[in-house]
């Protein structure tokens, strides 16, 4: 397995920058994680995002709907997507250090 | 994001389209197969559309697509289009130019004329061990293998009607497989291994329990390691939590193999469309001729071929002269995995006395 090391950090990643271990994620690796997904900075907007994705992923074990996403941040999908130009998958989920989606993607 | 271009769609369909088909397009009056390729339509002016038809394997390299532009390029204005069953298709306007270009693809020898009328067609197929991470058997091998053997069949109308074939890698049943004369489906036949130490940490477990349909996966703690159980008896290898968990993985170089289907069709023609059943519920695999299912297709499609009456397709078939009598016919062996034993199975039991011995 590939290995990152940002600021002095090592991570454990797969072949698309995915965290290996969800509870070695910290605000670290959300830092790293922008610069591959062309975001310059982190507002508070990308920190609300992130972080109820991590909220949701601890209590259910799996990444919200994106119906869910959108209705409980009261980020539209095309809100999501200004944020996260790679989608809530690719991008949000990855900065939030959860497990990769999976399935006919 | 700078100069990013997004959400143009594909370009307008007729953007494409030589001339004489923009010319007449709509006003199309009948058409006629003037042989195995080659098709002819005519308009109510009397203008004439000569097709033919070529092979494609469908799995190709851009130095085999610059072939097909140069004969595009040749003989028909710069224009081919590709079917739904992958075939090439090149169009010219009049029957010099039409022989010229037979000529032409005669001698390229990479594109068989021929997939028109009551014939074996292009076979649908997937991906394979070329690029999928889920499959059970190759796409593109079996194809090869049985095209090569029914090549017959492929340049010529000498069965009763045309007979869809296609393949699946596994279950997913991307393509045609449900819907088709007769289907190759790759399946497993042993329960997924599971890789307990980092199931936790790439899988979303709930997801993978929501896979099964059977319900025969459980969470469970191994070995302080949160995960999952399978119940072994219930697991019948679809395959599905490997798809959404990769801790889960099935492939099983001896477990794998060829399940083949038959008898279905997605046309409304004569009767109602119909899913294919199985027919035979495992063959191995074998790389990299795959004969044991090259032999039972070609064992079924003769039985069919002999036995079906004109128009009538496979499900058509084995629907008049009842499953009893194909499994007579074809030889093949009837066991306890064909009867249906998934939620709605009863109603693929026989309610009647009506039989034949």
């Amino acid at each position: 397995m590939p290995t990152v090391t940002y600021k002095g950090k090592t991570y454990e990643v797969d072949e698309d920058g995915f965290l290996q271990d969800p509870e070695v994620w910290d605000e670290n690796f959300a830092h790293y994680v922008k610069d591959s997904e062309g975001i310059s900075e982190l507002t508070d907007e990308h920190w609300k995002v992130i972080n109820y994705l991590q909220d949701y992923y601890k209590k259910n074990g799996i990444a919200p709907m994106v119906r869910i996403m959108t209705k409980v941040t009261g980020f539209k999908l095309k809100k999501i997507y200004e944020l996260f130009p790679s989608g809530p998958g690719k991008g949000a989920c990855k900065m939030a250090g959860l497990a990769k989606p999976t399935g006919c993607v | 994001m700078a100069d990013r271009i997004t959400d143009i769609g594909p370009p307008k369909y007729d953007e494409m389209w030589p001339q004489y088909i923009k010319d007449n397009y709509g006003k199309w009056k009948y058409h006629e197969i003037l042989e195995p390729g080659v098709l002819k339509h005519v308009t109510e002016d009397g203008f004439e559309l000569f097709t033919v038809r070529c092979g494609g394997t469908r799995l190709m390299t851009t130095l085999h697509l610059e072939d097909i532009c140069k004969i595009a390029d040749q003989y028909c204005d710069g224009c081919f289009r590709f079917t739904t069953r992958n075939n090439i298709e090149f169009m010219v306007t009049d029957t010099e130019k039409l022989e010229a270009l037979k000529k032409a693809l005669d001698d390229n020898g990479n594109l068989p004329k021929g997939g028109t009328g009551a014939c074996v067609t292009n076979i649908v197929h997937t991906q394979g061990w070329v690029h999928c991470h889920t499959p059970a058997i190759d796409a593109s091998g079996p194809v090869k293998a049985v095209m090569d053997d029914l090549f017959e069949y492929w340049n010529s109308h000498k069965l009763p009607a045309q007979v869809r074939i296609s393949l699946a890698c596994c279950l997913n049943m991307c393509g045609a497989v449900h819907c088709s004369d007769i289907a190759i489906l790759g399946v497993h036949r042993k329960p997924p291994v599971i890789e307990h130490s980092h199931l936790d940490k790439i899988c979303e477990i709930p997801t993978a329990i929501a896979s099964c349909p059977t319900a025969a996966i459980k969470p469970a703690k191994v070995d302080d390691y949160k995960s999952v159980q399978v119940n072994a008896e219930r697991c019948m290898f679809c395959g599905n939590c490997y798809t959404m968990c990769p801790s889960m993985p099935l492939a099983d170089a001896e477990g794998d193999g060829i399940a083949l289907w038959v008898g279905g069709k997605v046309s409304n023609s004569r009767t109602m469309p119909m899913f294919s059943k199985l027919a035979v519920p495992y063959i191995p695999n074998e790389p990299p001729r795959w004969d044991t299912t090259v032999k039972t297709i070609r064992t079924i499609l003769e039985a069919y071929a002999n036995g079906a009456n004109r128009y009538e397709r496979m499900g058509e078939w084995i629907n008049r002269i009842g499953w009893e009598r194909f499994f007579e016919v074809t030889e093949l062996e009837f066991t306890e995995h064909h009867i249906d034993d998934y939620r709605l199975a009863v109603t693929t039991w026989r309610n009647s006395t009506q039989f034949k011995f």
